[in-house]
């Protein structure tokens, strides 16, 4: 036996979808509008959330300290003498060169990224070969040896062929030898990579012996890692220098509800429909209020008739945040995020697949419910409201 | 059958969907931490900065290592042209100079 409370509402419930199902073209018209844009919304939140969160999760150990040399606001080339000017700073631990930069394929039009270093001298530079699908590291001894990220080797064509030539800047061709490619695991850092000796880099890149693309500084005491930046900068104050903690909170902000056209634009949409929602749900048609003034020569309370549109406009909104969410996590989850990842990744000719844990965040929900169905509650009940206080013959004449 | 017994029936359904997602995201998750214990590795081992999800500019591949000025760099006058720019924020950098 249920209560009389709950059995009343439950009436009112079944009323409330018989009337919803008497305009079931209008209605599951505006649900299906309703969870596209939630869709989008929850997607983009998603989507972004997971890439900050595996940032947050990885990005843990990169350099202490990074430091470029700026010249006329644009960065270039590091003496390697500069690291000598550093020996004075007590509590450096190791100063490792690096040469880096970018490859653009003419035939593919893709952009690689080419990393050179001893990584025998790096943290955990002993065990990047696990990182790895097949084969070894370039070690020293190996002139003109790489590994490729899996998207190069596949955009190179190369199938089962170890060899592959890039072309310096002169236009000469420089020949290499893939010793080894990396794994499916690292895609979301590695994808476009090549890593070779420095040797090789520079040049490939037509670089002087002595220069470097930028020093990576590791100290002794992490909680000296600023204090040493400071001295640093003080030292060469024609370089920009970078911290652990600084590249960390980029993907904080990169991503952020502030951040990017998207979001704005999808914000737009979500505005534009709760103005639509409003002009559709709060002029009632004559139909409707006919039906309001029966219902209440019927003898309902004005309270009854609320608690109909409520529920009507409950159902409408809460089915469509449900199926918006459920869809948009489907979407980052299964499919990549099909929608999103071509404005994501723009022009590029390299598209990592995503192996993303979708972000789902009570907070990010809430937002999405009280930016979308208290809206939608507010602009269907307060109409309903006006129309039930007026007398029901004035109404239904 | 009451109209309301067919929307029990349809949230039904949706609890048991949202409920295979969830057990899905806690597999995926338990997968993906093998993943970033390599990551983590390459990290380390190759001093990486930046995630690769945008390789068209420099400031979408390397945000954290670039300038923010780097979008308007072209020319005088610049205005930033590549599409992923619209989906990234520029990082909060003191050190620009």
């Amino acid at each position: 036996m249920l209560p009389k409370g709950f059995e009343k509402q439950l009436n009112i419930l079944d009323f409330s979808l018989s009337s919803l199902w008497r305009r079931k073209l209008k209605n599951i018209s505006i649900m299906l509008v309703f969870a596209l844009v939630i869709f989008l919304l929850g997607s983009f939140q998603m989507l972004t959330g997971a890439l900050t969160q595996s940032a947050d999760a990885v990005l843990r150990n990169t350099p202490e300290i990074t430091i470029q040399k700026m010249s006329a606001g644009r960065q270039e080339a590091i003496p390697l003498s500069y690291s000598e000017k550093l020996h004075s700073i007590y509590g450096i631990r190791a100063i490792i060169p690096r040469v880096w930069g970018y490859y653009f394929d003419e035939s593919s039009l893709a952009n690689f990224t080419i990393m050179a270093m001893d990584t025998n001298s790096m943290p955990n530079g002993n065990k990047l070969d696990l990182t790895l699908s097949y084969g070894h590291f370039p070690k020293r001894t190996e002139p003109g040896t790489t590994v490729l990220g899996r998207s190069v080797q596949e955009i190179l064509g190369l199938g089962t062929r170890r060899i592959f030539s890039l072309f310096r800047p002169d236009l000469s061709l420089k020949s290499f030898e893939v010793v080894g490619l990396f794994s499916d695991q690292t895609d979301l850092l590695t994808n476009d990579l090549i890593v070779m000796n420095l040797d090789d880099a520079r040049d490939l890149f037509a670089m002087e012996p002595t220069m470097a693309t930028d020093l990576c500084i590791y100290v002794a005491n992490p909680t000296e890692i600023e204090t040493i930046a400071k001295k640093i900068a003080g030292l060469l104050p024609d370089t920009r220098v970078l911290t652990k903690s600084q590249i960390q909170k980029t993907y904080q902000v990169v991503f952020s509800w502030r951040s990017g056209f998207a979001s704005i634009c999808l914000l737009a949409a979500l505005i534009a429909f709760v103005i639509l929602a409003w002009d559709k749900a709060s002029g009632l048609s004559p139909e409707e209020k006919r039906e309001i003034g029966i219902l209440k020569i019927l003898g309902w309370e004005t309270a009854d008739i609320l608690a109909v549109r409520f529920w009507e406009s409950t159902l409408v909104s809460a089915l469509a945040f449900i199926i918006g969410c459920t869809a948009a996590y489907m979407h980052v989850a299964f499919f990549d995020a099909t929608l999103l990842k071509p404005v994501m990744v723009g022009w590029s000719v390299i598209h990592p697949p995503f192996k993303l844990l979708p972000s789902v965040k009570l907070a990010d929900l809430l937002l999405i419910f009280s930016f979308s169905v208290l809206p939608y509650l507010g602009a269907t009940v307060i109409p309903a409201w006006h129309c039930s206080t007026v007398p029901p013959d004035s109404v239904i004449r | 059958m009451r109209p309301s017994h067919i929307l029990f029936l349809i949230l039904l359904f949706f609890l048991i969907l949202d409920t295979m997602l969830y057990l899905h995201a806690t597999r995926l998750q338990e997968a993906l931490r093998s993943d970033h214990a390599l990551q983590a590795i390459a990290v380390s081992g190759l001093g990486l900065a930046d995630l690769c999800v945008a390789t068209e500019a420099r400031y979408t591949r390397h945000p954290a290592v670039s300038d923010a000025i780097a979008p308007f760099m072209d020319h005088p006058g610049a205005i930033e042209h590549f599409p992923s720019g619209s989906f990234w924020a520029a990082p909060a950098d003191n050190n620009v100079r």
